[in-house]
């Protein structure tokens, strides 16, 4: 069984197509990116698949559950931490956890037990007495997230979890988040807009943009599939067409340009390519001065799927079909 | 059933938990009755002798005295349901709603919470009339009247949500909500008796449960009881007015949370 499963699930907002004919599946375990430019119909599917939404058309199973005609029962197997924090300011800590804890019907002899655990687990026991007003905004994210985790659930829904957080705190945060996954051994649905989020934490990245699924597939892969790594050279001294035609002749590159003293070396496989660079160099005498090695990164495939265009872009029809699609948002 | 019941509890603890924590509001939701009772219930004192043509033997401030406490429950009700539309910007509404309470548990935990702060307002200005000399022939009937504030407030808690669920801003709904509050107020015999009002008002005000509950409450304060409404008639319609608008607003709050905000 899938722990969320679409079938050709699309939402429409008018005429327009926030969610466009989707079907994806999610293993039970996984932890899976969900991810795409502003507007793609990330938060669509999301509040589709947490029951906030009903789909126009197809289904979408969270749990073994239909979010239509089950919607209790996916509740009920469902944790979900918003993008923005949810936390009320003026309770404590523990207060917002006892609050979460009864929405989601935890068993009264259990509540203090689970509540002690995840304070631990987060590290906010020393805290948890004290007004969430005087949390810091990486606090507020941890006990937003153990209020998501109180009840076990089988699937949680991370919202873009580390928006706003300084580089320290998001490291915490993905150590949080590694280390709750591996506790309570649960499916994380997680969106981002942080390739390196993405790249660190999912077993697997879904890419949606203009309201379908582009591509999905692991970060490794996908980079893979990206295909050219980049070596930069640059030399002095000794015969550069000797070097070069010596170089051409190495298994994995594909492509050389050539500029003075310089060189970008196009290659399929850089780390064993590299070596046998400085062999050539050390036999022919040509000194190098520095060499450099770069991947592809998530950003490049993120890129090469969505494109470079800026989803808010000002163009006419865009601002019209956007208008349209926010107004619906809020009739 | 058990568990609505313990969902609307749920809710209803946070609310209160909030409430608690807001000292400052607590007062200053005070400060508009107190004027109403000191400024009103003084500028027409001299209005005693219209007062004791039907019927009624104390000062003008006695008579108003029950008006100004269910002025203060009209509006601490009225006005608390206004969360609900912070609840729905700032995500609280979304982590109910993708729990498994049910949706009219989240309508009725408000409520019945407003209803109980209401209460609570309205003792306050109890002990402000008592404070500046107004009689209360029977102490004993001051858990009574609390009683009926309650159960008054719950029924304007449930128009107050009715329009924060309905409304999509806070301009809307402090709009509406205006509007509402000071004419149910001013068309009752909160401040004049019903008696002495133009036909036409009198019509008015015998459309408004305001009026039912002002009469009752001061029947309960001050033992005379006008127009010839029963206590029980007054019962009866705030009753029929409480149960409506508590079962009109789990509905119709239901209905709007479930479309997007």
């Amino acid at each position: 069984m899938y722990s969320v499963e679409t079938r050709s699930l699309s939402k429409l907002f008018g005429i327009v197509k926030a969610v466009d004919d989707i079907s994806f599946a999610v293993e039970s375990g996984e932890i899976f990116g969900f991810l795409g430019p502003n507007g793609a119909g990330k938060s669509t599917t999301i509040m589709i698949l947490t029951t906030l939404l009903k789909p126009s058309i197809g289904q979408a199973l969270v749990s073994g559950f239909d979010v239509m005609t089950q919607a209790k029962q996916v509740r009920q197997n469902i944790g979900y931490v918003q993008q923005e924090s949810t936390v009320d300011e003026y309770l404590t800590g523990r207060e917002n956890l006892i609050l979460q804890a009864r929405l989601n019907h935890i068993p009264k002899n259990q509540i203090n037990k689970r509540i002690d655990e995840i304070l631990e687990l987060i590290e906010l026991s020393d805290k948890q007495n004290d007004s969430v007003v005087t949390y810091s905004g990486g606090m507020r994210k941890r006990l937003d997230i153990a209020g998501g985790l109180l009840h076990h659930p089988k699937v949680l829904f991370l919202d873009e979890p580390t928006v706003g957080l300084d580089i320290q705190t998001r490291r915490k945060i993905w150590e949080y988040i590694k280390k709750i996954h591996k506790e309570f051994d649960m499916t994380i649905f997680l969106t981002t807009h942080y390739m390196e989020e993405a790249d660190q934490l999912c077993d697997r990245i879904g890419i949606i943009d203009h309201g379908k699924i582009q591509i999905i597939d692991s970060p490794q892969n996908m980079k893979n599939a990206m295909g050219n790594e980049v070596i930069s050279l640059l030399f002095e001294n000794g015969n550069s067409v000797d070097f070069l035609s010596h170089l051409r002749q190495i298994e994995f590159i594909k492509k050389i340009n050539e500029d003075n003293n310089k060189l970008t070396i196009f290659t399929s496989n850089g780390t064993e390519v590299i070596p046998k660079i400085f062999q050539i160099s050390a036999d022919l005498q040509v000194k190098i001065v520095s060499i450099s090695l770069t991947q592809p990164t998530l950003d490049d495939v993120f890129i090469s799927y969505t494109g470079r265009e800026i989803r808010d872009a000002d163009t006419g029809f865009n601002r019209k079909l956007e208008h349209a699609k926010m107004k619906r948002l809020r009739a | 059933m058990n568990s609505l019941m313990y969902d609307t509890y749920t809710i209803f603890w946070r609310e209160l938990k909030r409430y608690k924590k807001s000292r400052s509001g607590v007062l200053i939701r005070l400060i508009q009755p107190a004027i109403w009772i000191i400024v009103i219930g003084n500028t027409f004192s001299g209005t005693q002798p219209l007062i004791q043509s039907v019927g009624f033997e104390g000062k003008y401030i006695e008579f108003m005295a029950p008006g100004v406490i269910i002025l203060t429950a009209i509006f601490t009700s009225i006005f608390g349901g206004v969360n609900t539309l912070w609840d729905r910007r700032y995500g609280f509404m979304n982590k109910a709603l993708t729990s498994p309470i049910s949706r009219s548990s989240i309508a009725l935990g408000k409520m019945g919470a407003i209803s109980l702060i209401s209460a609570l307002q309205a003792s306050l200005i109890v002990g402000i009339a008592l404070a500046i000399g107004v009689s209360f022939p029977n102490p004993l009937m001051i858990a009574p009247i609390m009683a009926i504030v309650i159960l008054f407030s719950m029924g304007f808690s449930g128009i107050s949500v009715i329009v924060a669920a309905t409304a999509k801003s806070q301009e809307t709904f402090w709009g509406v909500i205006n509007f509402l509050g000071m004419p149910l107020f001013m068309l009752s015999p909160a401040l004049f008796p019903l008696e002495l009002l133009p036909d036409w008002l009198a019509t008015i005000a015998k459309l408004n449960p305001v009026t039912y509950t002002v009469l009752l409450v001061r029947e309960m304060m001050t033992g005379v009881s006008e127009g010839g409404i029963s206590a029980f008639l007054s019962i009866g319609i705030i009753c029929v007015f409480v149960l409506v608008m508590v079962g009109l607003a789990s509905y119709v709050f239901t209905r709007e949370v479930n479309k997007p905000f």
